[in-house]
């Protein structure tokens, strides 16, 4: 494992030092301190392997191909997104540590790249929604612009069946107290109905007969979402060494 | 495709899913897929009062509804007596097999069953296998086929095939590369194929045929999805391309309402007009940029096509 926290490497002192004629300065007394870490508790990964979308957690063997490959990483450059470490901070139970990427585990753009090489068969990017998931119920992880857009979506899409994209749109920009421009606005909603592609409030697409479907589904959506809650245990530390 | 079409043989005519996108932002797209199965004497049979695929959003909330919501769509194409569903769309494709993943399991299938006959909808067995419009295209017509219908090519067109992500990952769900006949999922080439045969020059190595357009964050995060837009725009430009031809609306329309910021950020000369597939070929076969709907989308293909001799 790389060293992740560098306060951990103590350097002495830098020492400009030559011998016989070449340069060889440096950090001439690099060390490791030595400690035991307590605080980790795999209740983290007890609840991800117990989602239907992370129990293919514990097939991962951090070669990284994920993160090798994956768009947020590699092509964004937010070095910090990354699914191979995501994993095994959750593996090996270092909530402390995982909490830091609290505001950075969201953005998967869900490409599946990731799903597509794992050589293990492991769903990454449903394994990363569930671990930010998990941050989330636990209150460590703010709700973000994505879990914002995918429970409007949601909403929007089981009220009648058949998304209506230009409410959508409406509906979260409001939630992000966001505005785009009257101008662009107007033109975009005179190109659709220039085009009659304008099918929005009373004029939005809809599943016949939906209404009982609705309830179903609905009601699904809650039982999973306390059932998800629900298995939340408390914290317990592991068993392991004293400080 | 549409519920005018006289419906095809049940063996050989699959059944159709529009989505939310070909119902809606993507009209352009149906309309084209329409003209271009036309030509081709190619049919397929609307699902009728289908409902929304739930694409990667739903399974966020509920793994359970994510799979009903496909599930649902899948069992009615069944009903219709068809062992296939075709969609357009990569997002479609991607919840549509995933539903097939999940149901696969005889517990699952059980629960998801429950739930749809709950939601007063017919159970589903599973047995419907789904493909991309373009696989649909590819593998029942081909390039020779579209060779033999082409009555305007386009030459002096240089296109750079857009695929997306979704359209063959992951293969664990979408099943490609694993059967014979399907297109490769890191290296796609159908559309390659196709658009070669209408006669357009196309940038077979273009390095951004499958990365992601942070369409599944177009409102979330707006700089990855802007930023991932104008990559790929800016690779079709450094390529050379004229054009950029999609198969998901999702990319289409992520990356047409980006173009706004793309101009601010990086600059006019990176935008390049883009267009689903199916109006290019469309047009090849002799419409009108008109009839093939090319005013339609935002980048405006229809007005640098005209510059080029089209009508």
């Amino acid at each position: 494992m790389p060293i992740v926290e560098k306060s951990l490497v103590e350097v002495d002192r830098k020492e400009h030092l030559e011998v016989e004629g070449i340069d060889v300065s440096g950090d001439w007394n690099t060390f490791l301190r030595s400690r035991v870490q307590t605080d980790l508790d795999v209740r983290v990964v007890d609840w991800v392997k117990g989602q239907p979308q992370g129990e293919t957690i514990s097939r991962c063997w951090q070669c990284g191909t994920c993160t090798a490959g994956c768009c947020m990483h590699t092509d964004y450059g937010l070095t910090d997104f990354n699914p191979r470490y995501f994993i095994y901070l959750a593996q090996v139970g270092y909530e402390e540590e995982l909490r830091r990427y609290a505001s950075t585990i969201w953005r998967c753009v869900s490409c599946n790249k990731c799903v597509e090489r794992c050589p293990k068969g492991v769903k990454v990017e449903e394994v990363v929604h569930t671990i930010g998931t998990y941050l989330t119920l636990t209150g460590a992880a703010a709700e973000s612009p994505a879990d914002r857009f995918d429970r409007a979506y949601t909403e929007n899409l089981l009220a009648r069946g058949v998304l209506d994209e230009a409410a959508l749109f409406r509906t979260y920009e409001r939630l992000e107290g966001r505005k785009t421009p009257a101008k662009k606005l107007l033109s975009m909603g005179l190109s659709l109905l220039r085009t009659g592609r304008l099918h929005t409030g009373p004029l939005a697409h809809r599943t016949r007969g939906w209404r009982r479907m609705r309830t179903v589904l609905e009601a699904q959506l809650a039982e999973d979402e306390r059932r998800r809650k629900g298995a939340l245990a408390p914290a317990t530390p592991a068993a392991g060494g004293n400080r | 495709m549409s519920s005018a079409t006289p419906r095809g043989p049940i063996e050989t005519t699959p059944a159709y899913y529009p989505g939310c996108s070909l119902d809606g932002l993507g009209k352009a797209y149906e309309i084209s897929c329409q003209q271009v199965l036309d030509r081709l004497g190619l049919s397929l049979d609307r699902i009728v009062d289908y409902n929304c695929c739930g694409a990667t959003e739903v399974k966020n909330l509920s793994e359970d509804v994510s799979v009903a919501l496909p599930a649902r769509n899948l069992a009615l194409a069944r009903t219709m007596g068809r062992q296939q569903v075709v969609a357009a769309c990569n997002g479609c494709v991607y919840s549509l097999t995933r539903a097939n993943d999940a149901v696969a399991d005889p517990a699952t299938r059980e629960r998801i069953n429950a739930t749809l006959e709950r939601g007063g909808a017919p159970a589903y067995d599973g047995a419907a296998s789904v493909q991309h419009v373009l696989e649909f295209v590819y593998r029942r017509a081909g390039p020779e086929r579209v060779r033999a219908a082409v009555r305007r090519p386009l030459e002096g067109l240089t296109i750079a095939p857009y695929y997306g992500c979704l359209y063959t990952r992951p293969k664990r769900y979408t099943g490609v590369g694993k059967t014979p006949g399907t297109d490769d999922p890191e290296h796609p080439h159908f559309l390659d194929e196709l658009l070669a045969a209408c006669g357009a020059r196309v940038l077979t190595d273009f390095s951004a045929k499958t990365i992601c357009c942070g369409g599944g964050h177009a409102l979330s995060d707006l700089d990855v999805s802007v930023a991932f837009s104008a990559s790929i725009l800016n690779e079709a430009k450094r390529a050379g391309a004229d054009l950029v031809a999609t198969i998901c609306p999702l990319g289409q329309i992520n990356i047409e309402n980006h173009l706004d910021r793309i101009r601010a950020e990086y600059g006019d000369e990176v935008v390049r007009p883009v267009a689903y597939f199916t109006q290019l070929m469309s047009l090849a076969f002799g419409a009108s940029l008109r009839e093939a709907r090319l005013a339609d989308n935002f980048s405006r293909p229809d007005l640098f096509l005209r510059s080029r001799g089209f009508s």
